[in-house]
């Protein structure tokens, strides 16, 4: 984490003030344009809009109260054939930002001329549940929002320890509100290109860093507090995940957690680092001829139609745990309530940490599978012990 | 006879162009045996071996998958076999979470010379799978 930084102030809020800001930025032409969500006509849900229009900023909402698309695949969609020419900003979340990193290491996004814009975050509510009643759940969501009260959320962002940056330089620019006094926040850069832009826009709400002295109490503040609730937010994440691996682990809760599959593989589609083009899971190899399918019945007695769907969920988990920043957009979308994204969360964890990674932190730590030490993993090996055979065959 | 003795375990035996079928030449070459329940599939290199591989045969009615690959530093394209060690450690890390037993996927060096350590792999891991037992997904049909 860099010590570059300046205060937003703001008597109408921090939203506000990122907005003001964001307009100065395109009017000075530090930004092109801005990748932001925005709140649609209607008022009643939220979509990411890449704007060159400063008037339609009035409409932004930086931390929308649900999360439709996934910041990371919508980077990714943006910059997947190349490089943008111009500069732009991309206000996301932290856990988007991560996957949109993942996603550049896996070479589907470019954020070479992308200023990652993350906030401390304080989760979004279940879809379904805003999609009931919008009204209600937006009034719910900011009450949650400023208490830092993550009950109502989604279960993954209950859980969530990665909703601030403290400890991840992958983004650009950090916007801290925990901690701060109400109508300030603080701006963090977090790479060369964030300090870059911190020093091209002086708009008046802004103080530098040797202007202000109040600026390094701040940051320490702020950095307190982000390592406090981290801290409590990795214990209940543990916590979580004992009871989650009890609950489903074993032949017959693992497949009595799947029963309700429809083999929608929506999961797989909304998923930010599910980025392969042709999915192995619905390419022609799982497509088989007729008599295969009637000789696996044959051995199993009978065979579920559609067929692979525990090999669906445990090869989606071999090709991206790796990668997986515990986003939920996939238990989003489930349609089945299927608590996908918690065990997503639970394999991916035990996952990275077997191969030693943590999703989305760097662009500069390479994936887990593209690299390798000589000297690790050696309980993988099985060792070689003894003759085996009980008789030694005469060698010929 | 009981269903423990029985029980003749299905065994996928994924083992690399070079080192693995090496081993397994070498073997034929000295009239060695191996338990013939064990299916050989030849991979061109075990960092080749995509996870789903592995998983497959382990839901669909094998009832363990065995991996033979080069030593380290034999491998015939340099580091194949590193690159195996890692995600035979994720597929393992992804069945323990799941408790759908780790243990029936074995990842041993075999080199090209050593016929007598191909065949003790296959017997060792034959009676390895007989001891666990059956494979509890390869007869449930809700898979």
């Amino acid at each position: 984490m860099n010590d570059k930084g300046a205060v937003l102030t703001a008597e109408d809020g921090v939203k506000d003030a990122l907005i003001g800001w964001l307009k100065e930025t395109l009017k000075n032409g530090v930004f092109d344009a801005i990748l932001i969500p925005v709140e649609t006509p209607g008022g009643d849900s939220f979509a990411y809009l890449l704007l060159q229009d400063p008037a339609i900023l009035d409409s932004a909402s930086p931390l929308p109260p649900v999360m439709p698309v996934q910041g990371g695949k919508a980077l990714g969609r943006l910059t997947m054939r190349g490089r943008l020419n111009r500069q732009i900003a991309a206000v996301v979340r932290p856990c988007e930002a991560r996957a949109a990193i993942e996603l550049c290491k896996l070479e589907q996004a470019n954020l070479e001329n992308v200023c990652l814009i993350t906030i401390d975050c304080p989760g979004v509510l279940p879809l379904s549940e805003y999609l009931d009643d919008p009204e209600t759940s937006a009034v719910r969501h900011a009450g949650a929002s400023s208490a830092w009260d993550r009950s109502p959320m989604r279960p993954t962002c209950q859980i969530c320890d990665h909703f601030s940056i403290r400890q991840a330089p992958g983004s650009d620019l950090h916007i801290g509100t925990l901690g701060c006094e109400e109508g300030t926040a603080i701006m963090v850069a977090g790479s060369a290109k964030g300090e870059r832009v911190l020093e091209r826009t002086n708009p008046p709400t802004l103080e530098k860093e040797e202007e202000s002295y109040s600026l390094n109490g701040l940051l320490e503040e702020w950095a307190a507090q982000v390592e406090e609730m981290e801290r409590a937010q990795t214990k209940t994440r543990q916590r979580a995940h004992a009871d989650l691996r009890e609950a489903i682990s074993g032949t017959d809760r693992l497949l009595d957690l799947f029963k309700d599959c429809i083999n929608c593989h929506n999961c797989q589609r909304v998923c930010p680092v599910c980025y392969c083009r042709q999915c192995y899971f619905e390419s022609d190899a799982l497509k088989l001829p007729p008599e295969n399918y009637l000789a696996r019945a044959n051995r199993k007695g009978a065979l579920r139609f559609s067929p692979d769907t525990l090999l669906f969920h445990i090869g989606r988990a071999s090709h991206m745990a790796t990668s997986c920043v515990s986003c939920g957009a996939c238990e989003d979308a489930c349609p089945m309530d299927i608590p996908i994204a918690q065990v997503f969360s639970l394999l991916a964890d035990r996952a990275q940490e077997t191969l030693g990674y943590v999703a989305g932190m760097s662009l500069e730590d390479p994936l887990p599978l593209v690299t390798f030490e000589m000297d690790e993993l050696h309980d993988v090996e099985q060792p070689y012990v003894k003759i085996y055979a009980k008789q030694e065959v005469q060698d010929a | 006879m009981s269903e423990e003795v029985a029980f003749e375990p299905k065994i996928v035996y994924f083992m690399c162009s070079w080192c693995g079928t090496g081993g397994a030449e070498t073997a034929a070459a000295h009239h060695m045996h191996y338990p013939e329940n064990i299916t050989p599939s030849r991979v061109n290199c075990t960092g080749a071996l995509p996870a789903v591989h592995i998983l497959r045969p382990l839901i669909e009615g094998a009832d363990g998958v065995v991996i033979s690959g080069c030593h380290p530093g034999d491998c015939h394209y340099d580091d194949g076999n590193f690159r195996a060690r890692r995600r035979v450690a994720l597929v393992k890390s992804l069945l323990d979470t799941l408790g759908l037993e780790a243990e029936r996927v074995w990842f041993r060096y075999v080199a090209h010379g050593e016929g007598r350590r191909f065949v003790d792999t296959a017997a060792e891991f034959n009676d390895h799978i007989k001891k666990l037992g059956p494979n509890p997904l390869k007869t449930r049909s809700d898979t």
